[in-house]
């Protein structure tokens, strides 16, 4: 008998790619996608199915070093190197996007070295500029003709809406999922909830629709769930794709309650806005609303027309305080991939603003592998004991 | 070049006197000409970080600034012009002014910050983070980075542009609000049409290179790229200097005469030298090796008939698209799809008949780095031309071993040599 809920979250998370292989084998055309940029309505619109492309941190890197250098996003690294070794031979095709500067670089070379079926680019602007948001809306008409093309069908604007309100059913049954985490102790681990995530970023979203609410309901019946710790704690960074590192933290005496990531509440949390064209929606969801420190935003000046520092920090991070308050966080890690300028930056101002409303903070950096994790521990471990 | 590189060498003292005077200072990215355009028709002193990363490198500031952002807990992999510049600025901020070792008089305190979004993420989140030290308010002008192929759809083209466009119109609305007065759009207009003339005339200059032996080295073109690069001076000033330095390399091509004494090797270089260490350069030189061109990055952009397009926005969005995109049509017609960031090298390396490559991955900068494996290996499929890596940094001398690179380069010697022989056999021109 097949599993439901919480193991069959864990069933694919330890397997991902295999409903996608057999989706594949059934003739559905599977569209592999990087990062939380690229707009998976018009992939769900088009009966296409989105499967996140992601890393293996015990995976030793040995084929991207032919393209992608030691001194770049590890993580990416790991992708290209998983591409080369046939692991993302099912896809029919990728969509990426102008994540970061590595990642938009990452686009082309995959094009280069792996010349998929079916490639698109989207240029994602980097401010929330009247210019910029039109751009992007003329950027998301660009991908929709190259859909239209790979697929032969058109995309309108009725089966967009319908993509948009399945994918913002998850997004809200993610926010339900999330809020058993708000309970001391929480009633799901955060090593459940990443195995969850990862889950749902490997199934189409109908199918992540009918797993959510079995695994919601099995949370709040079980007994057994999550003990009572003294460290409630939010991490924020890149990304996490692997259970290793809440795992650790989890057996020191914490709970991850919360978290700020590319694959957690980041990639989840704001919902799309049905609007007329739903382009506009789409548009202005993913580049205003979704909270990356890879997008920038402007900071209303003062009188003298100067900028004050910690009004800039609230701009950016203040919504950091509210998850802060509503998970009820006592502690915050920092975690940041090496060679991530895109967190590296935000680093100390953040650390300052999270001083700044008396919550105590630790940076961590590491090379996306289980040797390197396996060496923050101690600084974890002193981490806790501080803010226990 | 000389008088090219003290034009961008007195843009420290002229922003500093500008300062003193009351009159409104930039901290600029580079940004590839229309916000320096803006700023200079605003009578806005610009000074470029970037640039006074590779000073304060040259002139060994760069170490104790490098260590007062890495105290400041900014990761240390971080670009090594970012962290010059946080240490600068909070050294700055700590002392109220322009610390006293700061070489060439220093940058003030700005008035405003333009970065931009080009290539690099440094670019406008190192700016972001000097909110630490600075109050000044930071506009990010925007540049669109399209794909190879989706470039070529219908209309992108032009929304590209438009972008462009509309972009610097809000900058423009910004500037005006923040220094209370408006902009001189005949003289903007003026500033962009010489901008252009600029970048046509230093296009020839460096087309003059293809000449055997080649008459202008990499170090001359690095003293001279900043004045095209970073708007320093009245781009009329700038065009003037790059005719004369035009006339100069055209007699040493006429008179065969080479940039060194005996050229042995033709080599391409990429991606920025690490300025700390120029001297190398003469070792190598002596060893026969003759730099004849660089990465595309900070070349100027191929010349385009800009004559029909009537407004100056339009018209400097167009250099600055044809920049970014002036290479894909041929690289489309390769069937390159590395696109614009690998491609260039295949064309200059054939066209100045480069015998190899020097390679520079700098160990702090993703943008210098991160396509240079699939240079490597393109140009041997492709052009049967090796490459030579010498790992170093822009601003961090530790980063990098002369003699450890001058051991590889002998070596190297016998590679090149070798491909030459293979290239010959496959019938290509060198």
């Amino acid at each position: 008998m097949a599993e439901v809920g919480l193991n069959r979250a864990k069933e694919i998370y330890q397997e991902r790619s295999r409903r996608a292989k057999e989706l594949s084998t059934e003739g559905k055309k599977v569209i592999g996608y990087l990062d939380i940029y690229p707009v998976l309505e018009m992939l769900t619109a088009l009966d296409l199915v989105p499967y996140r492309i992601l890393g293996d941190m015990s995976e030793p890197i040995t084929k991207a070093d032919t393209c992608l250098p030691t001194v770049v996003c590890p993580f990416l690294r790991s992708v290209m190197d998983l591409g080369l070794k046939g692991n993302y031979d099912f896809l029919d095709g990728v969509v990426m996007a102008h994540g970061c500067e590595v990642s938009e670089k990452t686009a082309h070379i995959w094009r280069v070295y792996l010349n998929p079926p079916y490639a698109h680019f989207i240029d994602t602007p980097h401010t929330t500029h009247t210019a910029a948001q039109q751009q992007y809306k003329e950027l998301l008409r660009d991908f929709k003709k190259t859909l239209e093309v790979f697929t032969g069908k058109e995309l309108s604007s009725e089966r967009l809406r319908e993509a948009i309100k399945a994918h913002n059913q998850q997004r809200a049954l993610v926010r339900e999922l999330y809020e058993l985490r708000k309970p001391d102790p929480p009633l799901i681990s955060g090593t459940e909830t990443l195995q969850i995530i990862v889950a749902l970023a490997s199934l189409p979203v109908v199918e992540g629709n009918e797993l959510l609410p079995q695994v919601i309901s099995e949370v709040k019946e079980r007994e057994g769930g999550p003990t009572k710790k003294a460290a409630r704690l939010l991490v924020w960074g890149s990304i996490i794709d692997n259970t290793t590192l809440f795992e650790m933290m989890e057996s020191l005496g914490a709970n991850v309650v919360m978290d700020d990531t590319s694959l957690g509440s980041r990639a989840y949390f704001p919902p799309v806005e049905l609007t007329d064209d739903p382009l506009d929606g789409l548009a202005y969801r993913y580049l205003v609303e979704l909270k990356s420190p890879r997008t920038f935003r402007e900071t209303i000046l003062n009188q003298s027309k100067r900028k004050d520092y910690l009004t800039d920090l609230g701009n950016r991070f203040g919504y950091l305080k509210d998850y802060t308050e509503e998970w009820k966080v006592n502690g915050v890690i920092l975690e940041a991939l090496r060679y991530c300028d895109i967190h590296g930056y935000e680093v100390p101002g953040l650390k300052e603003y999270l001083g700044s409303i008396g919550l105590p903070s630790i940076y961590l950096e590491h090379d996306y592998s289980q040797a390197a994790l396996a060496q923050l521990r101690t600084r974890v471990q002193a981490f806790l004991e501080i803010i226990s | 070049m000389y008088p090219l590189r003290a034009l961008v060498d007195g843009m420290y003292e002229r922003a500093v006197e500008a300062s003193k005077e009351g009159k409104p200072v930039a901290w600029c990215m580079v940004n590839w000409w229309g916000g320096d355009a803006v700023l200079r028709a605003m009578d806005v002193a610009a000074i470029y970080p970037e640039d006074y990363g590779a000073v304060c490198a040259a002139f060994g500031a760069a170490p104790a600034y490098l260590a007062q952002s890495d105290s400041d807990g900014f990761p240390t992999h971080m670009c090594g012009y970012a962290r010059n510049c946080l240490g600068y600025a909070a050294r700055m901020q700590a002392l109220g002014g322009i610390p006293p070792e700061a070489p060439m008089g220093g940058m003030p305190k700005p008035t405003l910050l333009l970065s931009s979004g080009y290539f690099c993420d440094a670019r406008y989140k190192w700016f972001q983070a000097l909110g630490r030290y600075l109050d000044a308010p930071l506009w990010v002008l925007e540049m669109p980075h399209p794909g190879l192929k989706e470039s070529q759809m219908e209309g992108v083209r032009q929304h590209n542009i438009k972008f462009l466009v509309e972009e610097l119109r809000e900058f423009i609305a910004f500037l005006e609000r923040l220094l209370g007065r408006k902009m001189d759009w005949d003289r903007l207009a003026e500033i962009i049409d010489d901008t252009i003339e600029m970048n046509r005339v230093w296009h020839q200059v460096n087309e003059l290179r293809k000449a055997r032996p080649c008459p202008m080295h990499s170090r001359d073109f690095w003293s001279s790229m900043p004045a095209s690069l970073y708007m320093a001076a009245d781009p009329k000033i700038t065009a003037d200097l790059y005719r004369n330095m035009y006339d100069e390399v055209k007699s040493l091509v006429d008179s065969h005469t080479g940039a060194i004494d005996e050229e042995k090797y033709r080599l391409a270089f990429a991606e920025l030298p690490p300025w700390h260490s120029l001297g190398f350069f003469n070792q190598l030189a002596e060893r026969g090796w003759n730099f004849v061109i660089e990465s595309w990055s900070y070349q100027p952009p191929k010349p385009i008939d800009l004559s029909h397009v009537s407004d100056p926005l339009e018209r400097v969005a167009n250099l600055t698209y044809q920049y970014f995109s002036g290479y894909f049509e041929n690289a489309l017609k390769n069937s390159a799809r590395w696109g614009y960031f690998a491609y260039p090298y295949l064309e200059f390396v054939r066209e100045y008949q480069c015998d190899g490559i020097m390679l520079h991955p700098l160990l702090t900068c993703r943008t210098a780095t991160n396509h240079l494996m699939v240079v490597q290996d393109q140009l041997m499929q492709k052009l049967k031309v090796p490459s030579l890596i010498i790992e170093g940094d822009i601003v961090d001398l530790n980063l990098f071993d002369p003699a450890d690179a001058l051991r590889k380069a002998e070596t190297f010697e016998e590679t090149m040599s070798h491909y030459r022989k293979v290239r010959k056999e496959a019938g290509m021109a060198w």
